[in-house]
């Protein structure tokens, strides 16, 4: 079933790319409501948030595309309204910050004890 | 073909109530979910678990699914539904789901019908800012997590990428296929940072636009140095006449070395920060040296003698001062 590709050079350059309303929608298979309340709860923010009123003029960042796609899966997933959304993702951001600093002190602690002749 | 037991993978008795079934399902959604979860084929298993979930959820589903339970599961675990067997609720053809049925299996797809795989008119044609159009839709972008070592990351490296995408056939009905690219990374990348491969993800339907191959950077864990957004640490041990005395000591950097002044009179913990030298960017980090002052396994008798003198020498200094001792 798994037919396997010629495999391709591909340069990585545009990582600073932006999505406007419509390319959020369309990315994220949603309405324009739905990218509009997920900026009202502060799931997703465009990049100048100034300009609230202009939703038209709107543009996002590689990461907020990222997060919308997660939201859309929570959402879908596991039935969640926004708020319970909303939460989920700040703490489920809060838990991968802390594994990450957890991760590195505990490396560094590592290192140190070696350092030390205690490894 | 293997046999599935849907109520296994749920963790409920074949006498289960649906609101058993349900409660179970939730259970295992939010701690299976790929977003969530930090488990290893977490995905495979909430795969597992909404694929049982369809069928169980269902009365008449779970009827033919318990029959075929009964009758058609061999000793070796494999499976061949009886000739001639045709379910009664059909899933693809027609049939209305909620659930997002690409990538459940081919157990699944033999018992329920061949739209295991969800298609390209029902599956996912609603929602698109224009709404109307079900004929042509771009293709979903793909999601893929890349680990990379700090050598790689410092000085950009070449992957290779492998993921899957979902592309329509000629009737209109998604199929998984594997798809390897190899990826030049430019150096300087940070844990946790995006990367974009436009139209590299899954293919369009019927003229429409290819989605992107979306990156998400995995910074392993180094034996040597750490990251601290973009500035590498180090932890360098030196001798207590070097940090007493001063010394010139090299330390490693990625990939290389340099020399490094320890200034006289450094306590253990002192950081020496080298500009310049930590991840490469518009904004390059900084290499920081920590000093670990460490003692040799055994001293000489010479060595303690000295020791002794010094602590003659140094008797006003406290080092427990700062705890009123």
């Amino acid at each position: 079933m798994a037919r396997k590709d010629s495999v391709l050079t591909v340069d990585v350059a545009d990582s600073g790319v932006t999505f406007s309303l419509r390319e959020m929608c369309e990315r994220g298979e949603c309405h324009a409501e739905m990218v509009l309340k997920m900026v009202s709860y502060g799931i997703i923010e465009p990049i100048e948030p100034a300009a609230s009123d202009a939703e038209q003029t709107w543009e996002f960042d590689l990461a907020a595309l990222m997060r919308l796609h997660k939201a859309i899966r929570l959402q879908r997933d596991l039935k969640l309204n926004l708020p319970g959304l909303a939460m989920s993702l700040d703490l489920l951001d809060e838990v991968e910050s802390m594994r990450r600093d957890i991760a590195r002190l505990r490396q560094q602690l590592r290192h140190l004890s070696r350092d030390q002749g205690g490894d | 073909m293997d046999f599935k037991d849907y109520y296994a993978a749920l963790g409920v008795s074949e006498s289960a109530s649906p609101e058993e079934i349900k409660k179970a399902y939730r259970k295992l959604a939010r701690k299976y979910h790929p977003d969530v979860s930090k488990e290893t084929k977490a995905d495979e298993k909430f795969k597992d678990v909404g694929e049982a979930y369809e069928v169980l959820k269902d009365p008449e589903k779970r009827a033919e699914y318990d029959q075929l339970r009964k009758y058609g599961a061999r000793a070796d675990g494999s499976f061949e539904p009886p000739p001639g067997w045709q379910s009664a609720s059909g899933f693809g053809s027609g049939g209305y789901t909620e659930a997002d049925a690409r990538g459940f299996s081919d157990f699944f797809e033999e018992i329920f019908g061949g739209g295991g795989h969800g298609d390209a008119f029902s599956g996912r044609g609603f929602g698109g800012a224009g709404g109307g159009y079900r004929q042509q839709m771009r293709g979903e972008d793909v999601h893929a997590r890349l680990a990379l070592f700090l050598e790689e990351v410092f000085h950009g490296c070449e992957k290779k990428v492998s993921f899957t995408v979902h592309e329509a056939d000629q009737q209109g009905r998604f199929r998984p296929r594997q798809k390897t690219l190899n990826v030049k990374i430019p150096a300087g990348m940070r844990d946790g940072q995006h990367l974009r491969l436009k139209g590299q993800g899954s293919p369009g339907f019927g003229g429409g636009e290819a989605g992107d191959l979306l990156l998400e950077i995995e910074l392993a864990p180094h034996p040597t140095f750490t990251v601290e957004g973009r500035d590498i640490l180090v932890t360098v041990p030196v001798a207590p006449w070097e940090a007493a005395l001063g010394a010139s000591i090299t330390v490693p950097t990625v990939g290389s070395k340099v020399s490094v002044k320890v200034p006289k009179n450094s306590s253990s913990g002192r950081k020496l920060r080298l500009k310049g030298k930590g991840l490469p960017g518009k904004h390059p980090g900084d290499q920081i040296v920590v000093l670990q002052i460490v003692m040799p396994e055994q001293h000489s008798k010479d060595a303690e003698q000295l020791y002794q003198k010094l602590a003659e020498a140094e008797r006003q200094f406290n080092p427990r001062s700062k705890m009123h001792l």
